[in-house]
């Protein structure tokens, strides 16, 4: 497994898991007072801080494991499936945050408004990995 | 698995150049190993410029390694 695989692996697991943990804990969007409000942006902010310092120790831990392997510059291959990955993550983004639009008709505040468009960004990002990782083994 | 019609004969001509390996061959051609095992299963079709690169490496005509639709006709 090559080290860019390894790290769209442990980009998608930690964006899964994170957001999991976040959706689950949180009240719903359109729902929200402004005291909640407040307490999901710092909800957020510590999933974000969470987020960068997984990132961070992994790819060091995956570096180390295998220097070699993380020296070595994208070939054509990786910048391919990047760009395709990429190309429909975008569309994924764009319907979700767009969409997210219509929750202020059920109700939902600015942040809670926020808040979606921000799921939807990770939601994009969470299906951008994930088909990185399926062209990287099924081919491209 | 997504496969293409570009037919190749990498794994022949790496046995016959000393059972070059598959790093070997990368470092070579300027791509990651992963990429010549992808070209060699027929999961990613290289680049013009990659498959010249791969074909200088064996020292044979472009032809030779790669082909449309169905297996190169053998070198030798």
């Amino acid at each position: 497994m090559s080290f860019r695989e390894k790290s769209a692996w442990i980009t998608l697991i930690t964006l899964s898991v994170l957001t999991a943990a976040v959706v689950t804990h949180l009240p719903r969007p359109f729902t929200l007072a402004p005291a909640p409000s407040l307490f999901i942006l710092h909800v957020l902010a510590l999933a974000i801080l969470f987020f960068i310092g997984i990132e961070i120790v992994a790819h060091v831990v995956i570096a180390i494991w295998s220097p070699r392997d993380a020296r070595v510059p994208k070939d054509e291959r990786e910048r391919l499936i990047e760009l395709k990955a990429t190309a429909v993550a975008s569309y994924v983004y764009a319907g979700l945050s767009l969409s997210s639009i219509l929750t202020i008709h059920l109700g939902a505040n600015e942040i809670g408004l926020g808040y979606l468009v921000f799921l939807s960004f990770v939601i994009g990002e969470i299906v951008n990995y994930a088909l990185r990782i399926y062209y990287y083994r099924r081919g491209v | 698995m997504v496969s293409t019609n570009v037919q190749n004969r990498i794994r022949r001509l790496r046995f016959d150049h000393g059972e070059m390996t598959q790093q070997t061959l990368a470092e070579r051609v300027g791509v990651t190993r992963q990429t010549i095992n992808a070209i060699e299963l027929g999961k990613y079709s290289p680049s013009l410029e990659v498959a010249f690169k791969i074909a200088g490496v064996f020292g044979v005509p472009i032809e030779d390694v790669f082909s449309y639709g169905e297996a190169p006709a053998a070198a030798d």
